[in-house]
């Protein structure tokens, strides 16, 4: 079979595009955990920023990625950058709204309870607070996961890195030797790699979120 | 793959103001384009692509793109939702859904692309693509909207002597409305911006603006063509609020 | 306690509370919350802040230990002015219990109660054998209870776990907030019960908000009453708020059956009682009728042979009887040496003999109490309230507070 044996042929640059392709997303979904934290933190206590955030999260996910990423062509040119600034805002988005949905949700009597037996602000915020909104920040974590998988694969548009290379080389050496495999390879190892991060994120949730809280056991 | 919906969060916000400043943004930033092109100093080349009738010949491609695939989604997936949630298929639903969470995971660049070398590289492959992307949230969402109705007023509907089909109609799906709406909504948004990738198969739509600024190195177009996008999602995902707002049953 | 916690020693005593002229002023808001508060809290009581909602009630609580930060005014915790410490480290010094326990959902049991102990840098075994102390005060098996979570405990229990956590690093002072406001009434009544038995044990300060007047009878040492605009009405024992209203509003507040809740204050062991004719099983009846007879008493109570009552006979049934057997009554009226007067009348009213039967902790009999010892013993405690004279403790609004005026002591 062609698609076997252009695999087979290819292990070496698959593997290193999944990996790419991976660290491309994994680290933007750190870096837009971090300043999804951050500003959820700063706006939660307020209804308007709140809703503010929410307004934000909203209207960005409205833009199409493709947009964007032609938008920062101009200022950023090709490469990395342009796709991990793509990538980190687009997974900020749900992060953001599912933290501040979460933060607010935490109830004010055990925000009170803590501040009143003597839990200072910030480990409050870093005690209570955070790992009572974790399973719904997880969440939004996934989510983002999920969607900045497929839009990593467009940043390859930019000569970004990882899987979106071979959907785009296939489609430029259309009708050519393993254009199709090419294809066929990216679009299957996109699926294969936002699976496999999926199950790690639910392996963090497992290890990470307290058993006093888990909706079912 | 993940069965929290995407955006529906969101919706629930929606109020008269905040669409009235959603639309005035728009409309200013529409504003600002038109002045920037026809003041700008723009080259021979760009002028020619940027002129206006080729713009809303792009910006019709795209909006046809929008409309004919969103509704084939919805008279292939609500007919299936409901019927899913009917007692026959109810054990189906779960295998269905999770197989279309999986489908999501796909990107949609290399499904639009995978589809084009199988059927061509023209208008319905796209829309093929792009239906296949937005199906599952309106899928989702209408199953969700139907079975969270309060099973005791279907036991009442049926009480009363009405039939299945009639607690249907009069009961359920009307309950439904709102979080079919906003599945409706999210799945309006998925495909008009996922229709930018069809310029990639010829066919058509702003996406194009975007290809030819970086083909050509002309950024103004590039960047002309970026924002047009931008802002054409924007006017969708409004239109989809306002519909939202008002096709809402009242009391609900 | 333990090695670890010695340098808290001197704050493991309970400590006067002081509010000196405190006022709150919410900004944006016309009239302060509280203004001018004259607040002494003697040590060791338990002191029931009730009012109306909106009455400065929580306010005055949550300024003592400056979750809401006083706009002007001192306070005295003992001899020590507290206004201006750091508010986390005077709350770890203060136990708080707030509605449900305000237990932390995503911790054990015993990660709750660990929280303070372990910010005051105790070591781990002090604290693991603390948790083990703690529960069993609470009354919960902290074999079985350690690891549980929030969620899998009952409301009462998540109650006990709230006020074991509050006790965690032996604070002089104890504040709690509406504690027993979202259980059912039987599990009130018992972590009322229970909360009396506890301060018996660790005499702690006890600041306790509620808007249940009967509650605050029950549980109170003292009670201030707040008006509706802030102003302490009334700021005395229950008794004498009982027996003597300052006003109308007080008057109102307590309701109707000022009477009866009067009866809840008193109890069994502090009244006279009334010693009924006794006989045992094996004596004939005869005799005993004879001996009752020589009385004014129309009943006898059959005692085994250590003393426990297992019935009670009228004139009537003895004289029917040859001897005196064994069998026993499972109807008596009985009541506890430590029950209230109010549970004593209640037993008399459930038996029909207009009296019940009082025994003491190895149950048995040490006397019977009738409705005539209920009535003396309610005028005599109204005639006491009116003639004594001991200090109430200091209870008043200053009004309008002087700003710059601070006692620096």
């Amino acid at each position: 079979m062609a698609l076997l044996s252009f695999v087979i042929d290819r292990s070496d640059q698959i593997w290193f595009a999944s990996w790419q392709h991976l660290s491309l997303v994994v680290q933007s979904l750190t870096l837009a955990v971090a300043l999804s934290l951050i500003l959820a933190f700063l706006v939660y206590n307020s209804q308007k920023l709140s809703a503010v955030a929410n307004g934000l999260s909203a209207v960005g996910l409205t833009i199409p990625s493709f947009a964007l990423i032609g938008l920062l062509i101009a200022p950023l040119g090709f490469g990395v950058t342009p796709s991990m600034v793509v990538v980190t805002f687009f997974a900020v988005l749900p992060i953001l709204r599912n933290a501040v949905v979460g933060l607010s949700g935490v109830d004010k009597a055990i925000v009170e309870s803590a501040r009143g037996i003597g839990i200072g602000r910030i480990r409050t915020m870093l005690t209570i607070e955070l790992p009572l909104a974790w399973p719904v920040i997880l969440t939004g974590v996934r989510i983002s996961a999920q969607m900045t998988m497929g839009i990593a694969a467009v940043t390859a548009y930019v000569l970004g890195p990882g899987l979106g290379s071979f959907i785009f080389s296939g489609l430029s050496r259309l009708g050519g030797a393993n254009s199709l495999e090419a294809v066929v390879v990216g679009v299957v190892g996109v699926i294969l790699l936002a699976f496999i991060l999926d199950l790690f994120l639910v392996g963090i949730g497992r290890l990470t979120i307290s058993r006093g809280i888990r909706v079912s056991n | 793959m993940i069965d929290t919906p995407r955006r529906e969060v969101a919706a629930s916000g929606t109020t008269g103001r905040s669409l009235i400043i959603q639309l005035a943004a728009i409309l200013l930033a529409l504003a600002a384009f038109a002045i920037w092109v026809a003041t700008a100093n723009l080259s021979s080349t760009e002028r020619a692509t940027l002129n206006s009738s080729a713009l809303l010949a792009y910006t019709g491609e795209h909006l046809a793109l929008t409309f004919v695939s969103i509704i084939i989604v919805l008279t292939i997936t609500i007919p299936l939702g409901i019927l899913l949630t009917r007692r026959p298929f109810v054990r189906a639903s779960g295998t269905i859904l999770a197989i279309a969470n999986f489908g999501q995971a796909a990107p949609i660049i290399g499904l639009v692309v995978l589809l084009a070398f199988w059927l061509g590289f023209t208008f319905w492959t796209a829309v093929v693509a792009l239906v296949a992307y937005a199906a599952l949230p309106v899928l989702r969402n209408t199953m969700i909207g139907i079975q969270s109705v309060d099973a005791q007023l279907v036991e009442a509907g049926r009480g009363m002597g009405m039939s299945a089909t009639s607690v249907l109609l009069r009961v359920e799906l009307p309950l439904a409305v709102p979080v079919m709406l906003s599945g409706i909504r999210t799945a309006l948004v998925l495909v008009v911006g996922s229709a930018t990738l069809a310029t990639f198969i010829g066919a058509g739509g702003l996406g194009l603006l975007i290809t030819t600024g970086v083909n050509l190195f002309l950024p103004s177009v590039l960047v002309s063509g970026a924002l047009l996008v931008a802002l054409l999602a924007l006017f969708i995902d409004w239109l989809g609020r306002v519909f939202e707002h008002y096709a809402r049953p009242k009391g609900l | 306690m333990s090695a670890t916690n010695t340098t808290q020693s001197n704050d493991q005593a309970s400590r006067t509370i002081l509010l000196d002229k405190v006022t709150k002023h919410y900004p944006g808001q016309l009239k302060p919350a509280v203004d001018g508060l004259m607040l002494e809290i003697p040590a060791g009581k338990i002191v029931m802040l009730v009012g109306p909602s909106g009455c400065g009630k929580t306010t005055t609580l949550k300024m003592i230990n400056r979750l809401i930060e006083p706009t002007s005014g001192r306070i005295m915790l003992g001899d020590e002015d507290v206004t201006d410490l750091d508010g986390d480290k005077l709350r770890r010094r203060m136990g708080y219990v707030i509605q449900a326990g305000g237990l932390f959902p995503h911790m054990t049991v015993a990660a709750n109660i660990a929280i303070v102990p372990k910010m005051l840098g105790w070591s781990k075994d002090a604290i693991s054998k603390r948790i083990d102390e703690l529960l069993d005060l609470v009354s919960l098996d902290p074999a079985l209870y350690r690891d549980r979570y929030p969620k899998e405990l009952s409301g009462g229990q998540q109650q006990r776990v709230g006020v074991a956590r509050a006790l965690a690093a032996e604070p002089p002072v104890l504040l709690m907030d509406e504690p027993f406001g979202a259980v059912d009434p039987i599990t009130r009544q018992r972590l009322q019960d229970e909360l009396i038995r506890i301060q018996e044990e660790v005499q702690k300060t006890i600041v306790f908000v509620t808007h249940d007047f009967d509650e605050a009878v029950k549980l109170g040492d003292l009670i201030v009453i707040f008006g509706e605009d802030g102003q302490i009405v009334q700021y005395d024992s229950p008794e004498r708020i009982l027996a003597q209203p300052a006003n109308d509003f007080v008057a109102d507040f307590i309701g109707a059956g000022a009477g009866l809740k009067q009866l809840t204050l008193a109890r069994v062991r502090d009244v006279q009682l009334a010693d009924p004719v006794t006989a045992s099983p094996g004596e004939k009846g005869a005799d005993v009728l004879a001996r009752v007879q020589q009385t004014n008493h129309d009943y006898v109570v059959i005692t085994d042979g250590r003393g426990r009552p297992i019935s009670w006979l009228s004139r009537r049934q003895l004289s029917r009887l040859d001897t005196i057997d064994k069998s026993k009554n499972p109807d008596l009226p009985l009541v506890a040496e430590g029950s209230t007067l109010n549970d004593a009348l209640d037993a008399m009213l459930a038996s029909r003999l207009g009296a019940a039967l009082v025994t003491n902790r190895s149950k048995a009999l040490v006397g019977m109490i009738t409705f005539d010892i209920v009535m003396k013993s309610i005028n005599q405690l109204r005639a006491d309230v009116q003639t004594a004279d001991d200090e109430s403790p200091v209870g008043t609004n200053t009004g309008s507070p002087e700003v710059s005026e601070v006692p620096n002591d």
